[in-house]
């Protein structure tokens, strides 16, 4: 497994997970959207691997993930 | 010659619908010593081939899941004949509550290992095993389709050339079709992919063929005209966006309505959400809510669009794939039917006039 | 300077009852809320999770000072093993068992991201206990010769009780239809 510091990772949506809070949206400048329900739109999104980190970091439900390598 | 080496000379592919190779899921399984879930709940909507592979093959189906695994469950509906047959064989049966999502792999996995039988979210496949939302353990499970497993045994017995022998050279072997609806011999039928779709609605005596579904909830539509002329098999179903699937037939006649039924269908999906993802639990409601105002021609045409748009939010959102079965079913129908849809944003449904007078 | 510690401690105890009822009602408006608003849900978040890192600051400083001044006895055991106080054993037991919740809850949370979210839940759950034993143990040991400190406490009392109370009567739609459909047969 890659583990440098820069470079993408892909963070994914654990949809049983996600129940709509929308800090995804906001924490992202609104690059992940929102359905009219409030759940992200995009299941998976490419990032820098500190913004994903971020991101994961900032979901209330815990709903993001990091992508596992294959 | 190992049974994976048999199976993808064979070309066997799932019969629950997904169409994964089995040489592939099977090779996984022996490599992790998994254990094996036969599936014969028939989980799809007018599907009836399982009960009927437990109801007249059962020893075959048990050779083929010995060939398989060293531990196998059962899975079927709780109080079902399928469950009743079963246990009376003496086997370990895994009572499914019947649940369209119920029966779905990981669903069958997590119910297997004491959890609910609700999809599991996963980031690899359920088969090799893992941990569900409440940190229990999953095991490695083999998930095949009841007549999948009867068909191992069948290829085991008779060989890969024997399989090949029925079918097309990209989908082989011989298929169970169930032929439901309006037609007057309705049940299972000995079947395989490049046979004329004419050839099945004339054995099932099908008249009067408004339309045809295939593969119920997890499929789509054709047209009378389309459907008597048409090939059963992928391919040649490919050029209207819909799978053969889990080889279910639906014949709608003249006389029923198909937006009523869309309607109706939607509203039963609505119901069969397992409640875990918000696309899902929300988005399959709101969908049938539009339908049934479009069944009682009160949905406003401006609203079509809205329609379309919460389709296409169904697909790739869910632990499962049962949004996006739901969407394909709705989306194929609505273009299908396109004419009777018209009608009904005008108000001129026939059927629909006769109920509105009957309920006045 | 003795007297200096006492007074210290029961203020840093009072103010930290006040931000520990803060953060309990932000957590409870961040869960409870009937409607969700991406950035109000951001912003109540980030102040949830700093101003519970910022109270410790306060919580360590009070029980700091309460074992060091020996005006009354409190020893370093019992701030940190419930109920073994010589001073007053039970109720200075209720702060001590609500330090020592708090320290898992804010634990388990800091762990977030390594630990099982179903571990953190019921840790983080814990608050609901942590909380009215913090107050029981704010009020019965503030003295009636200083009105505000033990008027501040019940303030707290009342306005967590009333959020508490609210959490409770509702829920977002999300996780009202996940418990509807939970209620159908699934096993």
């Amino acid at each position: 497994m890659r583990r440098d510091k820069r470079g993408e990772d892909e963070v994914v949506v654990d949809r049983v997970a996600c129940t709509a809070h929308g800090v995804c949206s906001v924490v992202s400048n609104g690059a992940i959207e929102l359905d009219e329900f409030g759940y992200p739109v995009p299941s998976r999104l490419t990032m820098g691997r500190r913004d994903a980190r971020e991101l994961v970091a900032q979901c209330p439900a815990r709903a993001l993930l990091i992508a596992r390598d294959r | 010659m190992s049974l994976v080496a048999l199976l993808d000379d064979a070309g066997l592919t799932g019969r629950g619908g997904a169409r994964f190779p089995t040489s592939i899921k099977l090779k996984s399984a022996l490599e992790t010593g998994a254990d094996l879930i036969v599936n014969a709940c028939d989980g799809e909507i007018g599907v009836h081939k399982d009960a009927l592979v437990v109801a007249e093959h059962l020893d075959a189906l048990q050779h083929g899941a010995d060939l398989l695994a060293r531990r196998v469950q059962w899975a079927a509906h709780r109080g079902s004949a399928t469950e009743r047959r079963l246990r009376n064989a003496g086997l370990r049966v895994l009572p499914v509550p019947s649940r369209y999502v119920a029966s779905e792999e990981s669903a069958l996995v997590s119910l297997l290992h004491g959890g609910r039988a609700r999809p599991i979210m996963r980031q690899a496949p359920i088969s090799t095993g893992g941990k569900d939302a409440q940190g229990r353990r999953l095991r490695p499970t083999l998930v095949l389709n009841a007549e999948t497993v009867w068909r191992v045994s069948q290829i085991e017995r008779h060989g890969a050339a024997w399989f090949r022998g029925y079918g097309t050279a990209e989908e082989p072997g011989p298929r169970l079709v169930t032929m439901g609806g309006n037609v007057d011999r309705p049940g299972v039928y000995d079947s395989e992919a490049g046979v004329p779709m004419r050839d099945l609605l004339e054995a099932a005596g099908a008249v009067d063929v408004r339309g045809v579904g295939i593969s119920g909830m997890s499929g789509g539509w054709l047209r009378g005209r389309d459907a008597w002329a048409a090939t059963w098999s992928d391919a040649g179903l490919a050029p209207y966006g819909i799978p053969t699937g889990t080889g279910a037939v639906h014949v709608l006649g003249r006389s029923a309505c198909p937006v009523d039924h869309l309607a109706q269908i939607a509203t039963f999906a609505a119901g069969e959400s397992a409640g875990q993802c918000g696309p899902c639990m929300f988005g399959v409601p709101a969908v049938a809510s539009q339908l049934e105002r479009l069944a009682d021609g009160v949905l406003p045409a401006e609203e079509m669009l809205d329609l379309h748009h919460r389709l296409g939010m169904l697909p790739g959102r869910g632990a499962c794939r049962f949004p996006d079965g739901v969407s394909r079913f709705v989306a194929s129908g609505l273009r299908t039917f396109s004419a009777e849809v018209d009608a009904h944003l005008a108000g001129e449904c026939v059927l629909m006039q006769e109920r509105a007078g009957a309920t006045r | 300077m003795n007297e200096t510690l006492w007074y210290v401690s029961r203020a840093t105890g009072t103010l930290s009852i006040v931000l520990m009822t803060v953060v309990m009602i932000l957590g409870l408006v961040l869960s409870g809320a009937r409607q969700r608003a991406g950035t109000r849900t951001t912003v109540i978040q980030g102040v949830h999770r700093s101003l519970a890192l910022g109270m410790l600051t306060f919580l360590v400083l009070h029980i700091a000072t309460a074992v060091a001044e020996t005006y009354v006895h409190i020893d370093l055991i019992s701030a940190f093993v419930p109920f073994t106080s010589p001073y007053r054993r039970f109720l200075v037991g209720l702060g001590t068992l609500g330090a020592d919740i708090l320290a898992a809850v804010i634990a388990t949370s800091v762990l977030r991201q390594r630990i099982s979210q179903r571990v953190w839940r019921i840790v983080h759950r814990a608050t609901f206990a942590m909380w009215p034993l913090t107050i029981w143990h704010g009020i019965a040991m503030g003295t009636s010769n200083e009105p505000l400190l033990r008027g501040t406490t019940i303030a707290c009392a009342v306005a967590g009780g009333v959020v508490l109370i609210w959490r409770i009567a509702g829920s977002h739609r999300d996780s009202a239809r996940r418990r509807e459909v939970l209620r159908q047969e699934w096993t």
